[in-house]
């Protein structure tokens, strides 16, 4: 990867957004027992659907890298196809998300009910917000790459979008192990 | 296929294995719950790794900044993590054991 000040910087940034989701694992670990007389994670989770969620995200991680190796070798069309490949994966993802999400404010069971879903939306919907974000920079780094072509300023860019992107992937990780996989066991 | 690419594909399907043998873990009951729970830790720690080193590129730059802040972010979020865990559950032990409903009564009995 290109290293330089900026990537530096970026990455500098990527640790401190590790302390973030630290203090939001560490408070749904203690929250996630507080369901207040209402369902708990092993009620509430479906697991396949999960593993779908997970499953995705994890491919969009892969061909994220698919589209930085494109990047390097200078192979603009290339990267933009993985690049796409990316969005669209990073999108279903977050509509998957948006769904189960919806499904179980619906239900009654929001983040309003108890301690442990206002932790479980607060850590899971910090991470969706995530990876909105780095969708909406996605969109607009394609943009931009059309236009002016892989600059040493593009590649810059593209290698701190892709930070953070893999980045999101290893938070989710932790989710997919201690809410989800802890959740149905516990 | 260059370095950069098998260190993708090498990252992208140990990954799948590591996120699959954990979901699998668990929904085959295979193990007690203490061990499972233990094995799953372990494939996530390893998975994080795998994907560290072979997607974000970890210990492969020329100087030893992103390593070293990594290694005190690391740090700092075990901190975090295993510093609040332990307030809490110590801080739990001390309170008085009571239900929702039990909270409640109480609270009302004070005014």
């Amino acid at each position: 990867m290109i290293e330089n000040k900026t990537t530096l910087g970026f990455w500098t940034y990527i640790m401190s957004d590790c302390l973030l989701f630290a203090s939001l694992f560490a408070t749904y670990a203690v929250l996630q027992g507080n369901t207040y007389g209402g369902p708990s994670a092993r009620e509430l989770f479906d697991l396949p659907f999960v593993l779908t969620e997970t499953l995705i995200l994890l491919t969009s991680s892969f061909t994220a890298g698919l589209a930085l190796l494109a990047a390097h070798a200078g192979k603009r069309s290339q990267m933009l196809a993985w690049l796409g490949a990316t969005l669209v994966l990073g999108v279903t993802f977050i509509g998957l998300e948006v769904s189960e999400f919806t499904a179980l404010a619906s239900e009654g069971n929001g983040w309003w009910r108890s301690g442990f879903l206002s932790s479980y939306f607060t850590l899971v919907g910090t991470h969706g917000a995530h990876v909105a974000a780095g969708s909406l920079w996605l969109i607009v780094l394609m943009t931009q790459v059309a236009r002016t072509g892989l600059t040493e300023r593009m590649m810059t860019r593209l290698t701190s979008w892709s930070l953070f992107w893999h980045f999101l992937d290893v938070v989710w990780i932790g989710i997919f192990t201690f809410v989800y996989l802890f959740g149905a066991l516990m | 296929m260059n370095i950069s690419l098998r260190s993708y594909i090498i990252g992208f399907v140990t990954s799948i294995a590591l996120t699959l043998g954990a979901y699998a873990l668990v929904v085959s009951d295979a193990l007690a719950r203490a061990e499972t729970l233990t094995v799953i830790v372990v494939l996530a720690l390893l998975q994080i790794a795998v994907q560290l080193v072979c997607f974000l590129h970890l210990g492969a730059e020329t100087d030893r900044w992103r390593g070293a802040t990594f290694g005190f972010a690391a740090l700092m979020t075990a901190i975090v993590i295993g510093g609040s865990l332990w307030i809490m559950s110590n801080l739990n032990e001390r309170m008085m054991q009571m239900t929702p409903s039990e909270v409640e009564h109480y609270m009302a009995d004070q005014s």
